[in-house]
């Protein structure tokens, strides 16, 4: 750059100078010549006049007297043109010089020159003539010759001096030219250094230029623009971010398929859903990341109506999650056509919806049977049964079981909607456990000897106390107990025990039943949910049992817990908070 | 195959058609064989009539991949891995449209199965049918992406299949020693462990004609080295 900048000053100074030396060269070469030649002829004349005539020996030696002074050759011609002296040469042996072109000149005008080159001498010579006259009578000539290349030696020794003179200016210039190149490219040189460091992204302030030119200027527009794009970009950063903060936030998840149909953009919340179950979706077909048939099908009709579509998809074998997509168009690019399905996870909410559904279903199925049983013996006791004392007693003893059986649904019901509601007034009190369970074991006992199963405690005498409702306590009891003794097979074995646990007092009642599946465990709450439908039934629940105790458990700040392994059994744990000291 | 542009953006468009319709029948029989499934564990009848009429859409999509397979023989005349790449891709949708039967036969079972009590709680079988589902997936993903790794696995998880239909088989035997009233459903649910069983030789065959497509060779009715 520097560099660059110097030679081209240089060289600009250069050319300039090589150019007024060319024209002081046309301008002035012909003039030096004009008058130096015109010197020595004036001079010459001058000694040719000065010739005496009077006397062939002082002629003689008059004429090597002036060709002394005058450094030039000396020639007398008489009036037809015999040379009868020279200075410098033997007159026998000259030619007539009547034709000399100077000599014709004085004879005609009384002064002649001529230059021309010499065959004699071999070197260009200047000739000047005067008349000798005597009485008015032209009797000879004098002629004086010298060699021109005094006026060339004379142009030569100017030349020099210019040459010289070239030579110092040149060599200035030079120093000028270092000198301005530097100082101009400096605050380009800056400037320079600034823009790279721009372009590789270092972070940078401003350039300050000392100088008030134009690179001033052009300085300050950079300053400008550095500080409009960093602006731009500080801009766009916290439109991104607060995009991204509020995609991440938000529980939707967030795809943008570009004009390939393909994944551009995954939103970091769907990130997290996705990753475990489908890898790494970016640059797939929604068809190639999910393998999913209704979402598939729902984005063809999206490409056929054009219009926003809305589904429900199932993501997920292992641990299913219902997911309402929407597929839409996304605006904002031009020349280019961008998708965006927004996932939302809606499996609580189907989930309360299905147990909603279920709970009227099954309240209705609940109440129609013991009704349909108590309606078909009436019937049959309208249409004569009655008459039969002993049918009729057994009859009616059959409708009070049924009757007693839709009160007693009702009433759990109740319970359930009061506890839920916050209806029911527990009168907590220190209650010691032992004693509970104690007052509970005859209710189930009788049932368990039937079906030769053993009960068994192994409850600690030093089990602390919980703060509880006593009557509700024992109809917590009563309900676990029951199912464990219910579901456990002939020959089996219940055992409840204690313990203390992070902050809770923690009662385990485990039986050696049929198990319950996995996928059932977190159902068992649910109001009227059975996990054999039939079976229950048949064993003469209500199907509300468990849910009582999940909620008395609540009200009693605290939880239920069910483990079972198929087959081997189940063990209820029922946490109680533990009293502080 | 990825990679690969043809010079005809017409030809590599019917290539990739040809692709997402393998990836979808796939999808539409990965989800027959799961409803199949959770028709059975649910004793959901409607599910498993589901199941059986959705077969329409598997078979048809079975006959329109086979005619654009054809059509592009025809008209293309594809060479090199181009031409095993459509030859592949009619056996892959012949194998995708027998497990779409399968799923079927499956339902039907499930159907007579609900008419009676459950024999026993399932297990096996729905960690089978999850298997099964993962190996068509896998399948068409070594497809999609000609990765021989992937066939690889799928080969694998065959004979985990395997082993799980001789597990259910030696338990079944077992109930139906004790009890003679359960071999009606103990064969029952037998079927559908067998069918699951060819689903995976299905989902494997898949994977053979990968193997065959990237390397040319063809390692069909070859031993699994597993087995040794």
């Amino acid at each position: 750059m520097k560099r660059n900048l110097f030679l081209k000053i240089f060289f600009s100074y250069l050319a300039i100078i090589f150019f007024s030396f060319l024209v002081l060269n046309i301008f002035i070469k012909d003039e030096i010549r004009k008058v130096m030649t015109d010197q020595i002829e004036g001079e010459l004349f001058t000694h040719a006049e000065l010739i005496d005539l009077s006397s062939a020996r002082a002629m003689s030696d008059q004429l090597r007297q002036i060709a002394g002074i005058s450094g030039s050759r000396v020639t007398l011609v008489d009036a037809r043109g015999r040379v009868f002296a020279d200075s410098e040469k033997d007159i026998t042996r000259l030619e007539n010089h009547f034709n000399r072109p100077e000599i014709q000149e004085a004879r005609l005008r009384g002064k002649g020159k001529a230059t021309r080159f010499s065959q004699s001498l071999g070197v260009d010579m200047l000739y000047v003539a005067v008349p000798i006259k005597a009485k008015a009578q032209v009797t000879g000539y004098v002629r004086l010759a010298r060699p021109l290349h005094d006026v060339q030696n004379l142009i030569e020794r100017v030349y020099r001096k210019i040459l010289l003179a070239i030579c110092i200016v040149a060599v200035i210039s030079l120093l000028v030219a270092l000198f301005i190149s530097y100082k101009l490219a400096e605050p380009i040189r800056l400037m320079e250094r600034f823009t790279e460091r721009l372009r590789q992204g270092e972070p940078q302030g401003s350039i300050i230029l000392k100088t008030s030119d134009e690179t001033k200027t052009l300085a300050d527009n950079i300053n400008y623009l550095v500080d409009e794009l960093q602006n731009k970009i500080r801009m766009a950063n916290q439109e991104k971010s607060k995009l991204m903060t509020a995609l991440t936030s938000i529980n939707e998840g967030v795809l943008i398929l570009n004009t390939d149909e393909k994944i551009e953009f995954v939103s970091p919340s769907l990130t997290n859903i996705l990753t475990e179950q489908y890898g790494d979706i970016g640059g797939k077909t929604l068809l190639e990341a999910f393998r999913n048939v209704d979402l598939q099908k729902a984005f063809q009709r999206f490409r056929q109506s054009r219009d926003t579509v809305t589904g429900e998809i199932t993501l997920g074998q292992i641990d299913p999650v219902i997911m309402g997509v929407s597929i839409s168009e996304v605006h904002g690019y031009p020349g280019e056509e961008k998708f965006m399905v927004v996932f939302h996870d809606v499996t609580r909410l189907k989930k309360l919806e299905r147990i909603r559904t279920d709970f009227v279903a099954n309240v209705t199925h609940e109440i129609r049977t013991p009704l349909t049983a108590i309606i078909g013996y009436l019937e049959t006791l309208q249409i004569g049964a009655i008459e039969n004392a002993e049918d009729a007693r057994r009859f009616i003893d059959i409708m009070l079981k049924q009757a007693e059986r839709l009160n007693r649904l009702v009433e759990d019901l109740m319970t359930i909607s009061k506890i839920e509601l916050g209806e029911v007034n527990f009168h907590f009190e220190d209650v010691f456990l032992p004693d509970v369970i104690g007052s509970v074991l005859p209710l189930v006992e009788a049932k368990a000897a039937v079906k030769k199963i053993a009960i068994e405690n192994t409850m600690s005498e030093r089990t602390p106390g919980v703060l509880a409702d006593r009557d509700r306590l024992s109809q917590i009891f009563v309900n676990v107990l029951d199912n464990a003794v219910k579901f456990t097979p002939e020959g089996g074995r219940v055992t409840f025990g204690a313990e203390e646990k992070e902050g809770y007092i923690v009662v385990t009642i485990d039986d050696t039943g049929t198990g319950i599946p996995k996928e059932e465990i977190q159902r068992l709450g649910e109001r009227f949910y059975r996990v054999d439908k039939t079976r229950s039934r048949e064993l003469g629940g209500t199907g509300l049992g468990l849910s009582i105790v999940k909620h008395l458990m609540h009200a009693h700040g605290g939880k239920m817990e069910i483990e079972s392994q198929l087959g081997r059994g189940t063990r209820v744990s029922l946490f109680f908070p533990a009293k502080k000291t | 195959m990825e990679e690969k542009r043809h010079t005809s953006l017409h030809y590599e468009k019917e290539l990739q058609e040809i692709k997402n319709g393998l990836i979808y029948q796939g999808a539409l029989t990965e989800k027959a064989i799961q409803q199949a499934m959770s028709s059975l564990s649910e004793r959901n009848s409607d599910i498993a009539q589901k199941v059986i009429r959705d077969d329409d859409e598997i078979d048809k999509l079975d006959t329109e991949l086979e005619e654009r397979c054809i059509k592009i023989l025809a008209l293309r005349q594809p060479t090199a891995i181009d031409l095993r790449f459509i030859t592949t891709a009619i056996k892959i949708t012949g194998h995708l449209e027998r497990i779409g039967d399968m799923a079927v036969n499956i339902a039907e079972r499930v159907l007579q199965l609900n008419e009676e009590t459950q024999l026993k709680p399932y297990i096996d079988l729905p960690r089978m049918t999850d298997l099964v589902g993962g190996m068509i997936r896998d399948s068409l993903d070594s497809f999609i992406r000609g990765d021989l790794e992937i066939a690889e696995k799928v080969r694998r998880t065959e004979q985990i299949v395997d082993d799980l239909n001789e597990q259910i088989f030696r338990e079944l035997l077992t109930y139906m020693m004790e009890d003679s009233r359960s071999i009606n459903r103990s064969l029952m649910i037998m079927q559908i462990s067998k069918n699951m069983e060819r689903i995976a030789d299905h989902a494997k065959g898949i994977a053979d004609m990968v193997t065959y497509m990237v390397t040319g060779e063809n390692v069909r009715h070859q031993a699994c080295p597993m087995n040794e």
